[in-house]
């Protein structure tokens, strides 16, 4: 299903040259700001409030999903370089489920082992690898979320920006009912149950979170390989 | 024996009038401030600006029928910018990328700058284009709730009350568009992928909120009181509150401490965009 060669490309898109330096601030941020806050003597209550919930599950997982998910494919197409992938005799599932993994790994990399050790700070190992588990989850759902919108639609980032600022952020705290599609609740909820914590708690339950995660990551990928079959090579418009 | 000969084939010099470097600034402002707003462009650039400007304009609509039900103003014009400063975010994550990040990606650079304009002008240009654009995209809804509040009142004297809290609003909105256009403006120079530009522009507007929090827990009450300085969001919002009195973050006695920080951080970008712009290639 994953073809080494796509993956190495697109990891090579990634993180090639300086582009890796873009993805470094923000763990390293959110890192510091737990480590700083214990040190001064923050209660573990408000570094999981502060750092692990409004800067981790709210800012840093759907910013970095965003920035690898949408990049890993749209960075093709913009470049127009994806061509040359789809001349080859490649099925277009193998090309998406590599793209998929790459971006998968390497927001889970770079966001969950951050939050590991800000759960490691703020508690326990135990909430370590809650939050840990959280991210992984929260990075395959983002990720199949992010790669069907660059596929279905040439401004994938902005219409992110808007699902996570507009739909994720404000709706979630106005109105209850949209939070059971928002992928911040089904992180929140499953990290706080595998954590064993008591600090945060997801506003949906646990099951509903592991359901909803799946259909956010199965329905994604068959929703952007699917586009991708019938991917009709446009040049740059607007 | 070569008998090569040199025709004049009617080549002429331009002698008509040069327009010179303020005319391109001119124009490249001009430019740019249609660009922000996606005219002259394809209707999908339209998209987002009008859809942000929309969905300000709809929260004002609401506010003044609400006001119009209640009698009295529920939220004040010089509070309705941090309202909606969600929707600046993401006005200026659009705009700023069209703005800058095109011309690095295309690599015409070069262009400009061996035209009468100066490395300088263009940035000022650019810059000046992105500050107006969101202070027209705060200010249309703010002079919305103006009209519909000058025809909720009677009387000359109360109209006149009207426009003078309405002078705050427009006000604000104009900080709220120095800082926020300034950040972003140079944040999206950095980045040649208007994608990547439009998600760091948003990056560094939600992730330094929380940095806010956790200072006002760790600190004592002085701390507190500073803590807003961490994110540009809550400077403005503390200007706000020193100078007009927003609904917001407690500053007192520290308000002059944010208007010094809101002008210090927008001389810092200023000469930052400045620095960048003397440096880049293309």
């Amino acid at each position: 299903m994953i073809n080494a060669t796509i993956a190495r490309i697109t990891a090579r898109g990634l993180f090639g040259r300086r582009r890796f330096l873009l993805l470094l601030p923000l763990p390293l941020l959110l890192v510091g700001l737990a480590v700083l806050a214990r040190a001064l003597g923050a209660p573990p209550a408000a570094v999981a409030k502060f750092v692990i919930v409004n800067l981790g599950f709210a800012a840093v997982l759907p910013v970095i999903s965003l920035i690898v998910g949408t990049g890993v494919l749209g960075s093709e197409i913009d470049d127009g370089t994806l061509v040359h992938v789809l001349a080859k005799p490649l099925p277009r599932r193998e090309i998406i489920v590599s793209k998929l993994a790459v971006a998968v790994v390497a927001t889970a990399v770079t966001v969950g082992v951050p939050m590991f050790v800000g759960g490691l700070v703020a508690g326990s190992a135990r909430l370590g690898i809650g939050l840990a588990v959280g991210c992984v989850v929260g990075a395959f759902a983002y990720s199949g979320l992010f790669l069907a919108l660059s596929l279905l639609t040439r401004r994938p980032v902005l219409l992110g920006l808007l699902y996570v600022l507009l739909w994720e952020g404000l709706l979630g705290k106005l109105l209850g009912g949209t939070r059971v599609l928002s992928i911040q609740q089904y992180v929140t909820a499953l990290a706080a149950r595998v954590g064993d914590t008591d600090l945060f708690a997801g506003q949906v339950s646990v099951s509903v979170s592991v359901v909803m995660a799946i259909v956010f990551t199965v329905g994604g990928t068959l929703l952007a390989i699917d586009r991708l079959r019938s991917f009709s090579v446009a040049g740059e418009t607007s | 024996m070569p008998s090569g000969v040199i025709h004049d084939i009617g080549y002429q010099r331009y002698t008509g009038p040069r327009l010179g470097r303020g005319y391109a600034s001119r124009s490249l402002y001009l430019h740019g401030l249609r660009t922000a707003f996606g005219l002259g462009r394809s209707a999908k650039a339209k998209i987002f600006p009008w859809a942000t400007a929309g969905l300000a304009v709809v929260v004002a609509t609401v506010l003044t029928a609400i006001r119009a039900q209640a009698g009295r103003p529920l939220v004040s014009y010089a509070d309705f910018p941090s309202m909606i400063a969600l929707l600046t975010t993401l006005f200026c994550a659009a705009a700023a990328p069209e703005l800058v990040s095109r011309d690095l990606r295309g690599g015409v650079l070069p262009l400009y700058f061996s035209r009468p304009l100066r490395r300088s002008d263009y940035a000022l240009a650019k810059l000046g284009a992105l500050v107006t654009a969101v202070w027209l995209m705060l200010a249309g809804p703010l002079v919305l709730m103006l009209v519909g509040g000058v025809f909720s009142v009677h009387g000359a004297g109360a109209v006149g009350k009207e426009i003078v809290h309405f002078l705050p609003g427009l006000a604000q909105a104009a900080f709220y568009a120095a800082v926020y256009g300034s950040l972003s403006l140079l944040v999206a120079s950095l980045a040649g992928r208007r994608a990547v530009a439009a998600a760091v522009v948003v990056a560094v507007f939600i992730v330094t909120t929380p940095i806010v929090g956790v200072i006002a827990v760790i600190g004592g009450p002085t701390a507190q009181k500073l803590a807003f300085l961490a994110s540009p969001t809550t400077v403005v919002q503390g200007v706000g509150t020193w100078l007009f009195g927003v609904a917001g973050p407690e500053v007192r006695p520290y308000g002059p401490v944010y208007g010094l920080a809101m002008v210090v951080l927008l001389a810092a970008c200023l000469l930052l965009l400045l620095a960048r712009y003397r440096r880049v290639a293309r």
